[in-house]
Parts: structure tokens; C-alpha cells; sequence
């Protein structure tokens, strides 16, 4: 029995020391802690000078998808009466996602609106989350730049909901930084809140215009953007506001810091940046900042010897022929602006193959068929990615929204002096450059009617004159492919009437895509735009 | 048999037995008296509880306690004790002068007798109460197996083991009970003797058995991820008292693929062209040559695998080495899989048994070519291969590969060619583990685990690679290297008694596992020449031009449990497990990282009760229930955390900086994903073991499952974010039957069926967080040019439904004609997202093997017969290339009249005529051995060669490949175009035993 007790005793003294191991060990490891290495977390984060240029950095990025991977470009674009992705023999029916663009028949599922929703509210976010850190005081911010950072990112946001209001509508607002699910508003509030704002911060908005403004909004950047929605205030509320639009170019023009470039090639070229004309640009650099690859959808695969590029294009995009015929005789742009002919081999200088303008039909083109767009310099040895900035606002759109409202307005000589002064530079010959009033409002000079396989008129269908159809030309001819003919289109009434190419008129709807399946699935306030 | 009724009726007498002891005692009150003690193991060195030691010729006896440990008091005086066991051989001793005898009680081939591995102890089979499966390694699947899984392929109820991929690197996909868990993950918990591994730790020629733990209540003890389920491998060991034994196993397979896809070669193409087809892109043109694309990046694989295992030891210490080499080819050119893996365990019982330590190493090496910048076979390769124009030549007449300008169209076998890769693994891991009895009943262990794998990868496409000749790259190469540490440790307290016919056993432990994985990679391109490859990445101008990748990470996670378990049975007929573990995950929200998982079972053993005991057809009938609770942890680190990265550039006063974007949409509300199970079960063995089985049925409910859930952008950053909204629920019914129809000295036939069902259910996705307007989300992807999602998931309805547009006809011209939900034909050229419709379910509902063994004298022949039914396929190489009108080469099927109608003119698209019926029955193995007599040969214990053969035969409707198809996550019976074909293998090999 004695002997037993001992056992236990001696059991109890080794359990005892076994357990107190075990409760130091547990006490020491139950810490659940999350260790962070690779990332940085919000709680530890403290925002030095440095990051409040970082933070404002992540309002201007989604920018880029301009002219991305169906990006703007590609929404812009498309649907016009410019551009065409015929099935090609190396592909591109994509399973028909061009097609609808051409044809206007997209759904809701349609990727590239889809991609311009998405891209803006990130870029949305972004801007409401920097305004909340910059009011909640969680930056290093002084009081003074505070306001000016505030008054940029609000201009920021007006741009993105600007492109917006254009292609989707009734669009939710969000002026505040929340996690709740915003309401839907209509065309005519999405109108006031981007006029609204714009209004209200301009004054507080730098006035500069040099290397710290550039690839941001200043005041004249702010300015541009009200005029270019009181040039479409029609198209957006029903109300036209010309004389507004014409206030705003003139305090940009008044400002005496932009001129137009002498030269045209030069606003596009690859160091664009030095141009006396861009007032807003999206930068792009084929290191730093790439996603600008709508030349390799554009060009054709064998470009790539013409270029000595270092990448392959794709070869999709081409001109639609109607568009070619209309430019006049003379004007430089039709060269600086398409490839066209022979196209020589970098190195040998022989010529490799021939683009032509016909293009049989959007079912079935050849490699070479359809010209395909220069106009963005592409440098010897041009990658996948180019570096040329992006000209989202330039001067001479100021001059051409203010000739516009006043062409509108009954003031056909004085817009007609604003065109010639444009013009000025594409011709050689100064009578050929000018324009009169009573031209501009008169029709377009694009033979509108479907096309068939030759390339003649197979259809002609609404033959009706377009009222001032021959600015929209002027239009066409400056600002091909600037990611907007789609808006100046519509702006004519010829979007929704007029058909081209494969492309016969769909109905007014169409001058709206339909919001997303999925964020309609998400967001039960979202209504889907009339007509889907 | 005999020894089954004899425990019975000793046990149903013992109340007159003790007064025979009584009587006997005081009658032969004269005679010696002896006292023994010992210990009962079985032949693993398992203690066997409650053991009957009786002596013979008198009434005397006694049982062994939870340790196996006996002591009984002779009344004969020339005493001989015997030892019986349900399900072991019983031993007869005589005395003599010994006053202790350990015994070692030898398996008898019923299976009640088995010791069962639960989790943090064993149990024996009879005293089981949830759903345990148990594969012994005389009955894995044979021939070359990929990993562990394959071993038990068909062979257990409910888990559905499949091997979707020929690829030498892939593993076999498991599923257990269907899809518990919509964030995708379908893995069990793999313990390899204890620890945390996977199916790959250690050689399928290493395992001695596995044991599936299926249910809830039996998961419970594991918390964390015993949500799919616990796979526990247990290596073979030495034992005790074992004479050294050199295993030798070696075999060589060949494989070839099993079947291939029915594409236009040159002289079909060619009779097209003369039929007046024109095509676009890769068929454009005649180029004159007459290629098997597929047939130049194939092969006919050869595979071996060498095992030595030995095993040797004596009472106190015993010692298992094994060296495995296993050298794998692919059925595509250049991809293999060589792996070296070498073990070492080392047992050791010192102060009278009472402190018994192991110590094990298990190290491997594994070394693969990559096709693909870090894994194994790059897909492209082999759908580039099917699309290819036949009349294409390989090269050009000055030797260079044949290319042309057409998108995502590049020459096959310069791709592959051209491209030199390497992975190379090293694995590691190290155990050591105490087991500590202060006094018979308790016992203490530690064990603890460090494990580690780290690998270096190099890749490089040369300058004959399209990277290259088309895009310019001027030869590509990246090296990049993972790191991965974990620690595991778990501190266990067993504690059981034996109380007349009371028996309890408790157990309170503590576990940790940290892991931490960190890595880096490099990519530089514009060499100089392609003699270095990839091992002098430094030379590139990628560098200075900016166009040379760098990067690396490093993230880490813990993972911390209280546990505790008790048993309960009394007289081995009513039988109770009841288990908790206290669980913590650092990867959930602040305020949710700690979940209880509790669980609970009850068995019932009908047949010792009275009025069955006499029924001697009946060895056993056990009804058992369980509940318990799992829990899934988050699929990764950080998902509850917000956090900033450095991301794209944006230019500032002429410099480009970094923007600072938040990582991801945060959930500080993560928490666990808990599964509840309820199980149901019955078991029985009948006619001496001549028939036996189990018989499952589950009813198991996963709440707050964890999904990357889709919300509305705006105001969200990003379209989604990882929460617990979904509730889902699985049922089914589960049944084995083993049989032995014919038993004669020559000739013994097993046989075991399976049969499974499986019932799946969304019940809700929405939750107190996150509302959706609609009670459904799309998933799978047809990918381009079709871009359509595949499947449903919708509440009311299982996952895996198809979902697009029905097609029922073809116009004259060649357009689908689809019928609308409310049953309008029209055009598919007219139709809209708005006209899809539910077209089929990609999860088979039923599972079904029939696995027979037959031994005839020195002949074994094993037949393993598997199927799966009641589900539809989404054929998609026919969905893509089953149709004349693409820009690539085509199925010879599509040319045929659709419905008999008219040749398509359509573009791809996602209708129902691609959705097939996969129901199939595979003969998936048969394997015929012989094992030669070596009585003559001294040296020689056992020599056996035999030849197997896999995939063999499959009867389907299904016109893919195989309809073996993907079944994991939310997009199952999706057979991929890109689908790495699957194989057939032969295999010769041979048994060694010295």
C-alpha cells in the first residue's frame, strides 16, 4: 500500500512538472495574429508625403485602359462608322463580338461597355477613398493643398462619370466613400452632378501648365471637360447649352497657355508629350506604363518587318472604306493618319506587301485589306505596349467645340474662321483649306448605304441630309481615332440613322449600351437602360 | 469463427463463472497457484484491450486492460493459458516456470478484428461508431499509380477518386460525400503517420493501409479540414519481434494515350478543299505535306519504379529504411516526372514499455521538365496540336519550324522543342514523437514535426521559339525558387479504464502548425546566345531595357487546437465517442479566428444482445449514428485583412511613381465555413466473414461557406469578395458488400461492391452581410472565342447544372434553332442570355465499383470495375472543333449534318447538342500475378511477378476522350479542350521479399 501511494506521489510530481511545461507552451501559443510580410495592412500603414502622391496616383491609372484591350477606344470606336474588325484569315470573329459592335445588336453581356463601367467606377473608388482619407485627416496633408487635392480628384471624378454619362446613362452617383449599394440616378442628374461639380472646384484648381500639371487636371483640363458636356447637353438632357459651351472654350482659349501644333503628326507622335496643343494626356511608356496595344490590334502581323517591332501584331482593325473616300483632295491627314500602299521592309527598303482600302465584308477580309491606323507614331523597334501619351483633351477640340456651338447658334462665319484656322495646317494650299459657313452646314460628304463585296452601295437606306453633316466630317477628319466618334455621331443623329458597311440603324436606344449583367445581378437598384 | 464464440460465451457466462471460480477455487484450494502477467499485442505492436486469457481445462479467466496488459493467478498445476481474440488467431501457452508471457496474437482475415485508425489513437473495428473505411496494401489498386489516392481508387463508398489528366505531375482528383464546399476546395485532411502531409509525402510502395475517415463525427476530433473528409496513411513498419526482411517491388509501365480526338488529316482536309469547302485561317490553304501533329509531340511512355524497404528490429527497438525511385514519362515528348524518396523510422521502448519514442525522416527529390514557365505540360502545346492545318510540313526547307502569321497558331513541336524547363523539388521532413506511461492507464505524448520543401525552376524558350521568331523576345528565361517551412506539433493526454464491463478511454491534447511560404522569381530575355539557357540569366539585355521580371513574396499562417475525446463502452455493445476541438485559423477576421467543432456518435452491437447471441449465422451487426462539425479554413492568408500594395505607375512631374491600391475588398468578418453531418450506419458480418458490409447514410449541411462572391462594382474596388454566404447541403447513401463467394484450399474469390449516391443542394447565398437580387451566380468558362459561362449555381437546385441554350434543330441554312424557356423556337442568331435554360448536371449521382480478387493456388488475379452514372458532359473540343466553319482545323464529325439536317454555318456556340450523357463503366484494372514457390531457395521468403494493366476498357456513350472529366468545384463536367489526354498503361512487376 505504501508502495503504492509512493507511485502516485511520484506520478504526481512528474505530471505536475509535465503540465506546467504545457501551460507555458500553450500560454506563449495561442497568439493568432496575422504576420505580414509582402503586403502592407491598412491598420500599420502611416502615409508619408511621398504616399499622398501614390494614393492620388490610383485615381488616374484606370486612365490607361483607353486604349487597352477593349477599352475606350474599342467602345468609341466600333460602333462608328470608322472602324471595322472583319473576320480576317487569322481569326477575329471572337465569337462575334465585333460584329455586334458594327451591328449595334450587343447585349448585356458585351465585354468592352462592361470593361468602361467597371474601369470608371474603379478609378471612382479610388478618388472617393483619397477625398476620405484627405477629410478624415489620415493624410500629412496641410490645409491648403488639402483643398487643391480635394478640388483635382472631384474634377477626376467629374471626367470619369463624363464618360459615363455617355455611355451608359442613368449611372449610380456616389459622392462619398461608402460601402452601401448606390441608387441609380438618371442621365439628367448624372448632367447636373458633372456640372455641378465641375463649377464648384475649378476656381480651386492650379492654373499651371507645366511638368507638375501634366497627366493631371488643372483648371483648363476642368474647363474642357464642362465644355465637352455642354457641347453633348443636348444629346444627354434634351436641353442644348452652345453659349455655355462657348464660355468655357473661350476661358481656355482666353488663357493664352495652349496653341495649336503647327504640326499634326506631332500631337501623336511617340514623345508627345512637348506638344503646345494637349491639355489633358493620358501618359503611356512601353516600360512604366503600358497597356496602350491598339496598334497591334490594328496593324498586320507582317507589320512587324515594317517596324522592326519587336513584337507580333494581331492585325483586326481597319478603316472602313466610305470613310477613306470622304476625305478631300489635299488634305495631309488622309496620309498622317492611315497606311496606306506599299509597305516597305525596315531593314531592306523593299516592299513587302500592299494595303488597299477595299475590304470585302466584315465576314471575311483579307491579311491586307482595310487601312490600318498610323496616326500614333509607331517607332522602329515599337513593342507590344507604346509609349506615346495619350491626347484626351487638346486645343484644338477647344477651338471645334466653340465653332460647333457657334455653327448651332446662327454663327456659321465666324465657327467657318475657327475651322479654316484648323484646317490650316493639313493643306498645302491655303483656298483649299478654307471652309465658309455655309458649307459646314451643309450635308456630309460620306456616302452612307450598306456596302456589298466590291465595295458599292448595296443598300443605301435613310438617305436623309444630315444638318450640318459636313462639320461632323471636319469632326471625322481631325479627331480619327481619338476614342469619341461614337459621341460626335450621335451628337449628328447619324449613330442611330445612317447605315455603313455591314451596319444598318438599330434604333435610338442604341445610343446607350445596356448596364452589365452582373452589376445588375449585384445591385438591385440598377434598372437596365430602356430598349435591353 | 471458433474463437468469435468462444469470447461470446465466455462473456455471456461470466456471472456463473465467477461462481465456478468461486467453487473451484476453494476445492482445489491445495494445489499451486501461479501468478502471470504480460501483455497482448497484435502484430504491429498494438496493445490488444480486452483479450481473453482463460486457462485451459479449468474456469479461469481473465481479460486484458486498455493497454493489453493482463494478470491472472493459475488454479491447474500444469497450466497452459489461452489467448483469444475477436478476429485473431487464438494462441495456446503452456506456463511452465515463466511468470510473464507476452503474447502476440496473429490476425485472423476477418475484418472485425482490425484496429482502426481515428485520429489521435485507433480503435478497434467493432468498437467503431461513424463512418470509417479501412484498405489494407494487399488490396491497393496495382500498376503505376500516380499517388496514394489511386491505391483506393474504387475501393471505399463515397470517395470518388479520379485520375482526369495523363499528365506525369498530376495527382488523381479526390471527392468525398460531393461538393461540401463552394469555395473550390475539395482536399481531405492527409495525415501521414500523424502529421499534416499529402497524398504525395511518402511512396504508394510504402503505405501499409489507409483509413478514411468519412463522417462528421469522426472528422469532428480534426476540426479544421475535416470537412472533405481525413485520409490517414499509415507506413509500413517493422513491428515487433520480426525477423529483418528485405522488400524488393519493381515494376515498368507503358503508357500510351488513351484515346484520341477524331481531327481532319491531311487527306480528309484536302478531300474538303475538293468538296468545295473554303476555310479562313489555318485551313486556308494546301501547304503539301502530310503531318500527325498529334503524333509528333506523342509517345508511348515508359515508367519504371525501384522500392527497397527494410524492416528489422527486436523487443525494444525496431528500425523501417525504404528507398524508392520512381522515373515517370509522359505520353507527350519531353514530360516526365523522376522522383527518389528514402525513409527512415526508428521505434524505441525502454523502462519496462513505459517510454516508447519513434523518430522518423522521410526525404524525396522530384525533377520534372516544365513546358510551361514552372509546371509541367504546357495545354497550349497540345491544343495547337489538334487546330493545326495537316498539310502544314513541321519545318521549312532551311530547317527552321514552319510558322504562320495567324493568332494563337503556332507550331506544336517547335513550341515544345524549343522550350527547356526544369522543377526540381526537395522535401523534408522530420518527427520525433514520446510516448510517456506514468502508470498503466495513462499515457502522455509529445510529437513533434518539422517539415520543409523548397524547389528551383528554370525555364527558357530559345530563339527558334515563337517567342522569338514572331514576337521578338530574343530567347526568354526565368528562374524562380519557393521556399516552404512548417512546424507541427501536438501534445496528447490518453487516459482509459477498464472497469468490469465499463470501458472508457479520455484523451485531452494540444496542437499548433505554423506555416510560412516565401519565394522569388526572375525573368530576363534578349540573349546574347541560347548555350546558356536559363543558367546564366544575368547575361540578358532584358535587364537595362526594362524588360526583365523580378518579384517575390513571403506570407505565413497558423493554426492552433485544444481537443479532447472520450469513448465509452460497455460490454462492447453499447458504444459511445464524443469529441470537441477548440480550433483557431489566423486567417479569419479578428474577432471569428477561434471555432468549436464538437462531435458525437453512439453504436449499438446488436448481436451480443441476448436475443441474437445464439445466432451463429451472425458475426456481427452494428448500427451506429454520429453528428459532428467541421470546418473549412480559408483558402488563403490575409482575405480579412485590408491592405495596400504598390501597384501600376503613374507619371509625377516627369517621374514615374507607384500608385498605392488596396490589395483586395477586405472582410474583417471572415470566419470559419462549418459543415454539420449527420450519419447514420450499419455494418455486419455474416457466415464467418463470407459476407460482410457497411451500409452510410449522410445528411450533411455546410454553413457560412466561404466564397469569392460577387458584388457591385460600384461601390466596391473589385467585382468580389471572400465571405461566408452560402449554405449547402449534401446526401447520400453509401454501401459496401464484401463476399467471398468461393473459399476452398485452392481457390478463394473475394469480391467487394460499392455503391454510392449523391444529392446536391444550394440552400441560400445570401446571409445578414450580402443580399443578392437574384438567388443565382453563373460559373465555368467556355473561354474564348465563345466567352459564356457554363454552369448555374442556384438556390433550390445542385451545383453542377449546365446552363445555356437548348438547341432542338437547324435551319436549311445551318443555324441552330433554340428552344426558349417558354418553349419558343427560334434562331440562335436571335437569341439573348435571357434564352438559356438548364441543360443538364455535371455530377455523376451515382458512383459504383466491383473490385474482385481471385487466388487460385499460386495465381492471383485481381479485376477492379468502376463507374460512374446519372450525369451529363459539356463536350467542348466538339463545342470548338466540331464545326466547319472556325479558323482552325476541325473534328472530321464536322462536316456531318446536324440532326440530320444540314451542315452547320454557325459560329461556335454553347448549345445543348454538345451536352452528352457521361455515364460510363471502366475496367480500370486488372492484374494477374503469380508467385513463384522458393521453398528451395533459403534466402528467398516470397517472390511474386505479375502484370497489370490500367484504364483498360470503358463502356460510355460519351464521344470525348474519356468522361472521366473534372468533377471539383463549381464548374463540374467541363471536359476542357485543353485537357491533358488520359492514358493506358501496361505494367510489369515483380515482389521481392528476403
Amino acid at each position: 500500500m505504501k508502495n503504492h501511494k509512493h507511485t502516485i506521489l511520484k506520478w504526481n510530481y512528474k505530471v505536475g512538472i509535465l503540465s506546467l511545461i504545457v501551460f507555458l507552451s500553450l500560454g506563449s501559443c495561442t497568439n493568432l495574429d496575422e504576420q505580414v510580410f509582402s503586403e502592407i495592412t491598412e491598420k500599420s500603414f502611416v502615409a508619408t508625403q511621398d504616399d499622398i502622391i501614390a494614393l492620388e496616383a490610383s485615381a488616374y491609372t484606370p486612365l490607361r485602359y483607353i486604349m487597352g484591350w477593349q477599352g475606350l477606344f474599342d467602345v468609341q470606336e466600333e460602333p462608328g462608322d470608322m472602324f471595322v474588325t472583319p473576320t480576317r484569315p487569322n481569326g477575329w470573329d471572337d465569337g462575334g463580338t465585333y460584329k455586334r459592335m458594327h451591328f449595334h445588336t450587343w447585349n448585356d453581356t458585351q465585354w468592352q461597355p462592361r470593361n468602361t463601367w467597371l474601369t470608371c467606377y474603379k478609378g471612382i473608388n479610388n478618388i472617393n477613398r483619397v477625398i476620405s482619407q484627405i477629410q478624415s485627416g489620415s493624410l500629412p496633408i496641410d490645409a491648403e493643398k488639402a483643398d487643391a487635392a480635394v478640388a483635382e480628384m472631384r474634377a477626376l471624378r467629374a471626367l470619369y462619370y463624363s464618360i459615363l454619362i455617355d455611355t451608359h446613362g442613368n449611372v449610380p452617383i456616389l459622392s462619398d466613400f461608402s460601402d452601401e449599394i448606390p441608387t441609380q440616378s438618371t442621365r439628367v442628374e448624372v448632367y447636373n452632378f458633372i456640372v455641378g461639380e465641375l463649377t464648384e472646384v475649378i476656381p480651386s484648381l492650379s492654373e499651371d501648365v507645366d511638368k507638375s500639371t501634366y497627366g493631371r487636371l488643372n483648371k483648363l483640363g476642368a474647363l474642357q471637360i464642362l465644355a465637352r458636356v455642354y457641347l453633348n447637353a443636348q444629346a444627354y438632357t434634351g436641353t442644348p447649352e452652345w453659349d455655355k459651351c462657348i464660355v468655357a472654350c473661350n476661358e481656355i482659349i482666353n488663357s493664352g497657355k495652349y496653341s495649336l501644333d503647327p504640326n499634326y503628326a506631332d500631337i501623336f507622335k511617340t514623345h508627345n508629350e512637348t506638344s503646345p496643343e494637349i491639355v489633358f494626356a493620358v501618359p503611356y511608356d512601353e516600360i512604366y506604363a503600358g497597356g496602350w496595344n491598339a496598334h497591334m490590334k490594328m496593324l498586320s502581323p507582317s507589320h512587324r518587318d515594317v517596324f522592326n517591332m519587336q513584337a507580333q501584331p494581331w492585325g483586326g482593325s481597319s478603316c472602313n472604306p466610305q470613310f477613306i473616300d470622304s476625305y478631300e483632295d489635299g488634305d495631309k491627314r488622309l496620309n498622317e493618319t492611315w497606311l496606306i500602299g506599299p509597305q516597305l521592309d525596315a531593314d531592306t527598303g523593299l516592299v513587302l506587301f500592299t494595303m488597299v482600302k477595299q475590304m470585302p465584308s466584315i465576314y471575311g477580309s483579307g491579311m491586307y485589306e482595310g487601312f490600318r491606323c498610323r496616326k500614333y507614331q509607331i517607332i522602329t523597334g515599337a513593342k507590344s505596349s507604346l509609349s506615346n501619351d495619350f491626347p484626351y483633351f487638346r486645343y484644338t477640340d477647344v477651338l471645334m467645340m466653340k465653332a460647333e456651338s457657334l455653327l448651332r447658334t446662327g454663327k456659321s462665319g465666324e465657327a467657318a474662321q475657327l475651322v479654316t484656322q484648323v484646317r490650316m495646317r493639313s493643306f498645302d494650299d491655303l483656298a483649299k483649306a478654307t471652309v465658309t459657313g455655309e458649307e459646314l452646314m451643309g450635308d456630309t460628304t460620306v456616302k452612307y448605304g450598306t456596302l456589298d463585296n466590291n465595295g458599292n452601295i448595296a443598300d443605301p437606306g435613310n438617305q436623309t441630309p444630315v444638318k450640318y453633316g459636313r462639320f461632323l466630317d471636319e469632326l471625322g477628319w481631325e479627331f480619327a481615332a481619338e476614342a469619341r466618334r461614337r459621341t460626335d455621331m450621335i451628337r449628328f443623329g447619324v449613330y442611330q440613322t445612317k447605315s455603313w458597311y455591314n451596319h444598318t440603324p438599330q434604333g435610338e436606344y442604341t445610343t446607350l449600351f445596356p448596364i452589365g449583367l452582373p452589376e445588375l445581378t449585384t445591385n438591385p437598384n440598377l434598372q437596365q437602360n430602356p430598349g435591353y | 469463427m471458433s474463437s468469435f464464440n468462444h469470447i461470446r460465451q465466455n462473456r455471456s457466462f461470466s456471472p456463473k463463472l465467477h461462481l465456478l471460480v468461486v467453487f473451484i477455487f476453494s476445492f482445489f484450494i491445495s494445489f499451486a497457484q501461479q501468478t502471470i502477467s504480460g501483455k497482448v499485442e497484435d502484430g504491429k505492436g498494438m496493445p490488444i484491450p480486452g483479450v481473453t486469457v482463460t486457462e485451459k481445462n479449468v474456469s479461469n479467466g481473465v481479460l486484458t486492460n486498455f493497454d493489453g496488459k493482463y494478470q491472472i493467478t493459475t488454479k491447474g498445476d500444469t497450466p497452459s493459458l489461452v489467448f483469444s481474440f475477436l478476429g485473431f488467431k487464438s494462441q495456446e501457452i503452456s506456463v511452465n516456470t515463466q511468470s510473464t508471457i507476452n503474447v502476440v496474437l496473429e490476425e485472423d482475415l476477418e475484418a472485425l478484428s482490425e484496429v482502426v485508425v481515428i485520429g489521435y489513437g485507433t480503435q478497434r473495428r467493432a468498437d467503431v461508431t461513424s463512418s470509417v473505411a479501412t484498405v489494407k496494401s494487399d488490396d491497393f489498386v496495382q500498376g503505376n499509380v500516380q499517388d496514394a489516392a489511386q491505391l483506393i481508387q474504387g475501393k471505399v463508398a463515397g470517395l470518388s477518386v479520379s485520375t482526369p489528366s495523363g499528365d506525369p505531375t498530376a495527382g488523381a482528383q479526390i471527392m468525398l460525400r460531393g461538393i461540401s464546399s463552394i469555395s473550390g476546395s475539395s482536399a481531405p485532411l492527409v495525415l501521414v503517420d500523424g502529421v499534416p502531409g499529402s497524398l504525395e509525402t511518402v511512396a504508394p510502395e510504402d503505405i501499409a493501409s489507409i483509413d478514411v475517415l468519412k463522417d462528421g463525427s469522426a472528422t469532428a476530433i480534426y476540426g479544421t479540414r475535416g470537412t472533405n473528409g481525413v485520409i490517414i496513411i499509415t507506413t509500413k513498419d517493422a513491428g515487433k519481434v520480426k525477423s529483418p526482411t528485405i522488400d524488393y517491388t519493381s515494376y515498368v509501365s507503358f503508357s500510351s494515350i488513351s484515346n484520341k480526338l477524331n481531327f481532319l488529316n491531311a487527306d480528309g482536309l484536302r478531300q474538303k478543299y475538293d468538296e468545295g469547302y473554303t476555310f479562313a485561317g489555318a485551313n486556308f490553304e494546301d501547304f503539301g505535306s502530310n503531318t500527325d501533329w498529334l503524333d509528333q509531340i506523342t509517345r508511348k511512355a515508359v515508367s519504371s519504379v525501384h522500392n527497397i524497404i527494410y524492416r528489422g528490429g527486436d523487443d525494444t527497438s525496431n528500425l523501417t529504411a525504404s528507398i524508392n525511385y520512381r522515373n515517370n514519362e509522359g505520353i507527350f515528348i519531353k514530360t516526365d516526372n523522376k522522383k527518389y524518396t528514402g525513409r527512415i523510422d526508428v521505434n524505441h521502448s525502454m523502462f519496462d514499455d513505459k517510454l516508447k519514442s519513434n523518430f522518423s525522416v522521410v526525404v524525396s527529390e522530384q525533377q520534372f521538365f516544365t513546358g510551361g514557365d514552372g509546371y509541367s505540360f504546357d495545354p497550349y502545346v497540345y491544343r495547337q496540336a489538334l487546330i493545326r492545318n495537316p498539310t502544314e510540313p513541321i519545318r521549312n526547307e532551311d530547317g527552321s519550324w514552319f510558322e504562320r502569321d495567324i493568332y494563337f497558331y503556332d507550331n506544336p513541336v517547335g513550341f515544345l522543342k524549343e522550350t527547356i524547363g526544369q522543377n526540381r523539388y526537395r522535401n523534408m521532413r522530420f518527427s520525433g514523437s514520446m510516448a510517456y506511461s506514468p502508470i498503466d492507464d495513462l499515457s502522455i505524448k509529445g510529437l513533434f514535426t518539422r517539415k520543409g520543401n523548397s524547389n528551383i525552376r528554370g525555364f527558357y524558350q530559345t530563339k527558334n521559339h515563337v517567342s522569338t521568331t514572331k514576337n521578338g523576345i530574343n530567347g526568354y528565361a526565368s528562374r524562380g525558387t519557393d521556399d516552404y517551412v512548417g512546424n507541427y506539433s501536438e501534445l496528447t493526454v490518453n487516459y482509459n479504464k477498464n472497469i468490469e464491463k465499463h470501458t472508457f478511454t479520455a484523451l485531452v491534447g494540444y496542437n499548433y502548425e505554423d506555416n510560412t511560404n516565401e519565394g522569388f522569381y526572375e525573368s530576363n530575355r534578349n540573349f546574347p546566345t541560347d548555350a546558356y539557357t536559363y543558367n546564366n540569366i544575368g547575361v540578358g539585355q532584358g535587364l537595362p531595357l526594362g524588360e526583365a521580371g523580378m518579384g517575390s513574396y513571403k506570407n505565413s499562417n497558423k493554426l492552433i487546437a485544444f481537443f479532447s475525446r472520450i469513448t465509452y463502452n460497455y460490454d462492447h455493445k453499447y458504444l459511445l465517442m464524443a469529441s470537441i476541438r477548440h480550433e483557431g485559423s489566423s486567417r479569419f477576421g479578428a474577432d471569428n479566428k477561434w471555432g468549436n467543432f464538437p462531435g458525437v456518435s453512439v453504436g449499438w452491437r446488436a448481436n451480443e444482445e441476448d436475443f441474437l447471441k445464439d445466432e451463429k449465422w451472425l458475426d456481427n451487426l452494428k448500427l451506429r449514428a454520429g453528428f459532428g462539425v467541421t470546418g473549412i479554413n480559408a483558402g488563403r492568408d490575409y482575405q480579412s485583412l485590408s491592405s495596400l500594395n504598390y501597384n501600376n505607375y503613374f507619371l509625377y512631374n516627369g517621374q514615374w511613381i507607384r500608385e498605392l491600391i488596396p490589395s483586395r475588398n477586405a472582410n474583417p468578418d471572415l470566419r470559419w465555413e462549418k459543415k454539420e453531418e449527420f450519419n447514420v450506419g450499419l455494418d455486419f458480418d455474416l457466415f464467418g466473414g463470407r459476407l460482410s458490409g457497411s451500409l452510410d447514410y449522410y445528411d450533411r449541411t455546410t454553413k457560412d461557406a466561404l466564397y469569392n462572391y460577387d458584388v457591385p462594382v460600384p461601390p466596391n474596388l473589385y467585382g468580389t469578395i471572400m465571405a461566408n454566404v452560402a449554405q449547402l447541403n449534401n446526401k447520400g447513401l453509401e454501401a459496401s458488400l464484401n463476399t467471398t463467394p468461393i473459399k476452398t484450399d485452392n481457390l478463394i474469390w473475394n469480391s467487394v461492391a460499392t455503391f454510392s449516391t449523391n444529392k446536391n443542394k444550394l440552400v441560400s447565398i445570401s446571409n445578414e452581410q450580402f443580399q443578392t437580387t437574384n438567388d443565382y451566380f453563373y460559373s465555368g468558362y467556355t473561354g474564348e472565342p465563345i466567352q459564356q459561362s457554363t454552369h448555374i449555381v442556384q438556390v433550390g437546385q445542385p451545383i453542377g447544372d449546365f446552363y445555356g441554350l437548348k438547341s432542338v434543330d437547324i435551319t436549311p441554312e445551318g443555324i441552330w434553332l433554340i428552344e426558349t424557356p417558354d418553349g419558343q423556337i427560334i434562331p440562335a442568331t436571335e437569341s439573348s442570355s435571357a434564352d438559356r435554360q438548364v441543360l443538364g448536371n455535371g455530377l455523376p449521382k451515382y458512383y459504383a465499383s466491383w473490385n474482385n480478387s481471385i487466388k487460385y493456388k499460386n495465381w492471383d488475379l485481381n479485376v477492379n470495375m468502376r463507374g460512374a452514372f446519372s450525369y451529363q458532359i459539356l463536350n467542348f473540343p466538339r463545342m470548338f472543333y466540331e464545326n466547319p466553319n472556325i479558323n482552325y482545323n476541325t473534328l472530321v464529325s464536322a462536316y456531318d449534318k446536324v440532326y440530320g439536317k444540314a451542315v452547320l454555318t454557325d459560329v461556335q456556340r454553347y448549345v445543348s447538342y454538345y451536352i452528352e450523357d457521361g455515364d460510363f463503366l471502366k475496367i480500370d484494372n486488372i492484374t494477374l500475378g503469380y508467385t513463384i514457390n522458393t521453398k528451395s531457395v533459403d534466402f528467398i521468403k516470397n517472390f511474386r511477378i505479375y502484370a497489370s494493366g490500367m484504364n483498360i476498357a470503358t463502356i460510355t456513350g460519351y464521344s470525348g476522350v474519356d468522361p472521366e472529366v473534372n468533377r471539383i468545384g463549381l464548374a463540374p463536367g467541363n471536359d476542357e479542350r485543353d485537357k491533358f489526354p488520359s492514358t493506358k498503361t501496361f505494367t510489369l512487376g515483380v515482389n521481392l521479399t528476403f
